[in-house]
């Protein structure tokens, strides 16, 4: 008889109307017989209460969000089936009595109509029935299903959410602005850190939240992307910021990316800003560059070094085997001052370092031949070497020909910073005890290389005398040259 | 070997002592005649008080007023036709600004090169080697 409402359609023909307040079938309203027809014919969730008593008519959607209740409802006061939530429903259905509609827009229902437990969203409106003089019979109320579009819309969220997410998380600066004056709609905490933590921008347009850029022609970019829809993407680009803890401004470099926002129409809604602040990068990239620069200079430089000793110790050689070992013997000796440059760290080589390398391999710690003195004075990397080297032949020298090539003979070293000025280094060794020396005739490689002096010094000279009681060698240099690191 | 005796000395402006006796040893083996100065400031004196130089050999990197650039500059200045060597480590000769003509070595020098190099400029014959 009901073939859209089968289960309340049967429910309807067969109940016993007379013993219920709304009497029997026969002689109800015809407003009430048009509804009930109109209910049951309809594959819409919809409901009837009727009368003063509320007597309750309902067909098979609306049956389903009744649940456990149904079929018992069928027929029953509003107010039995309803009873658990009848604080909510009390009002609108009295509402609806006294002639007012009310619609609400989501209600949740869980339904079992497909076996299993499922979220259900419905919006109603309940609708006063009037006889022709205006007296309220009985409230109509058509459901519809809003399950599906509750669920999109809930989707929608759970996305936009997550987008914030992945925008909040981002390393990047992101902002959203919005309109042809670019409001900001929204920047994460990157975006804040960037242009200078606590500026209040939101809602605001970038020329009075952030206005410094303004002479820096960012709202002429802004514009441009937002008339065009072309993106505007720069590596490196400088600019000012007043981002410092009192707002004072500050030169940063930043990656900018801007790119038009569309409305589904494919008009341009606003603009998506991306910025990372790149300062700090840029100016590892560029100390990197410059060390390795640096360290490919000095590599050059010791080399030559290395070649200019190479080539005056077989230059000066009597024959192939003492070059041999009096090449490795200064190769040596570099390399230990080397050590030296590398385990105090940039530049803190001491004099005194030095002198010590030297002792260890040329005195005897039994009976020591050497006295040494003097302040412990940084040198720079440069000149530390060619000190090694002096030393070392200044020493070779002393065994061979001098102080030390007999017992009884000393080695006097003293250094010191040069008075007046304080500007000045000075080096003197003067041998002692030692055989009777005169100049000789032809100077070996050993002397050359001393001659060759402080490298990387201003003003730096050696002194050779070839005096009665032994060699004195004086060398001296600038001290600032001397220390500084080159 | 007489005539080129006879010829003004190469200068050359090295301020590490070691490579720049060195290299006088090696021009002097080649059979130039040398002068020597530890940086620019120096050999300015050095142009100063000779009456030519058949040649000027520099570094770039060396304390004093001005580095080898600047100092070949002024003696290109000074003599348009004298030869001129520029020698370094660090730079290369696409980031400089080499005056006209000069000559770039790298550091360290490879003899083969610098002899090379002379024998164009006409110091030594292109046979001595």
């Amino acid at each position: 008889m009901f073939p859209a409402n089968p289960d309340c359609g049967k429910l309807f023909a067969e109940m016993d109307w007379s013993s219920t307040p709304l009497g029997q079938r026969e002689d109800w309203s015809v407003e009430l017989k048009t509804l009930t027809n109109v209910m049951l014919g309809s594959l819409q969730p919809m409901l009837i209460v009727w009368g003063p008593k509320q007597t309750t008519l309902y067909n098979d959607g609306y049956a389903a969000m009744c649940g456990h209740r149904h079929p018992a409802a069928f027929g029953g006061s509003f107010h039995a089936l309803w009873h658990d939530i009848w604080d909510a429903v009390e009002p609108i259905i009295t509402d609806a009595y006294q002639g007012r509609g009310t619609s609400m827009d989501d209600i949740e229902f869980t339904m079992h109509r497909n076996g299993y437990p499922e979220e259900t969203h419905f919006a109603f409106s309940y609708t006063p029935v009037r006889d022709p003089w205006g007296t309220v019979l009985g409230m109509f109320c058509a459901c519809t299903e809003i399950t599906s579009q509750v669920m999109v819309r809930r989707a929608e969220r759970t996305q936009r959410e997550r987008f914030r997410q992945v925008f909040e998380l981002s390393p990047g600066g992101i902002a959203m602005l919005v309109g042809p004056d670019h409001v900001f709609d929204y920047a994460n905490e990157e975006y804040d850190a960037m242009i200078g933590v606590g500026r209040d921008i939101i809602g605001k347009t970038v020329a009075e939240a952030v206005s410094e850029v303004v002479r820096q022609g960012f709202i002429d970019i802004l514009d441009g992307v937002y008339r065009t829809g072309e993106s505007f993407i720069a590596r490196g680009l400088p600019i000012q910021l007043n981002r410092g803890p009192d707002g004072e401004m500050q030169r940063r470099l930043i990656d900018l990316v801007y790119q038009a926002m569309r409305h589904e129409d494919g008009t341009i809604s606003g603009i998506l800003v991306q910025a990372r602040d790149v300062t700090e990068i840029r100016a590892e990239e560029a100390s990197r560059e410059l060390l390795s620069h640096e360290l490919g200079h000095r590599l050059k430089n010791q080399l030559a070094m290395v070649q200019a000793i190479a080539s005056q110790t077989l230059r000066n050689a009597p024959d192939i085997a003492s070059a041999r070992q009096r090449l490795s013997e200064r190769l040596a000796v570099l390399s230990a001052a080397h050590d030296t440059i590398l385990e105090g760290g940039r530049g803190t080589s001491t004099v005194r370092q030095l002198v010590q390398q030297m002792t260890d391999l040329h005195d005897d710690p039994v009976a020591p031949r050497f006295v040494t003195s003097g302040p412990n004075l940084k040198i720079g990397s440069r000149p530390s070497l060619s000190l090694s080297l002096i030393l070392h032949e200044l020493a070779t020298n002393a065994v061979k020909h001098g102080a030390l090539s007999v017992p009884g003979g000393s080695v006097e070293l003293h250094w010191r910073v040069v008075l007046p000025g304080a500007d000045g280094f000075e080096m003197i060794w003067a041998e002692r005890g030692g055989p009777v020396v005169a100049e000789p005739r032809v100077r070996g490689s050993g002397s050359r290389l001393i001659s060759a002096g402080l490298n990387g010094t201003n003003d730096g000279h050696v002194e050779m005398s070839f005096l009665p009681e032994g060699l004195r060698c004086v060398v001296t240099a600038d001290l600032e040259s001397f220390q500084k690191e080159h | 070997m007489a005539e080129q005796t006879r010829r003004a000395p190469v200068l050359i402006v090295e301020d590490d002592g070691l490579i720049r006796m060195d290299l006088a040893d090696i021009l002097a083996d080649m059979g130039l005649s040398t002068v020597e100065a530890a940086n620019a400031d120096q050999a300015l004196k050095v142009m100063d008080t000779l009456q030519a130089i058949s040649a000027l050999m520099t570094d770039i990197d060396m304390p004093g007023s001005m580095n080898g650039i600047a100092l070949a500059h002024r003696a290109a200045l000074r003599s348009p036709t004298c030869p001129l060597l520029i020698i370094s480590g660090r730079y290369n000769p696409a980031d400089g600004t080499l005056p006209e003509g000069a000559v770039f070595l790298s550091k360290p020098i490879s003899e083969p090169a610098l002899r090379r190099a002379l024998a164009k400029m006409g110091l030594i014959g292109a046979m001595d080697w």
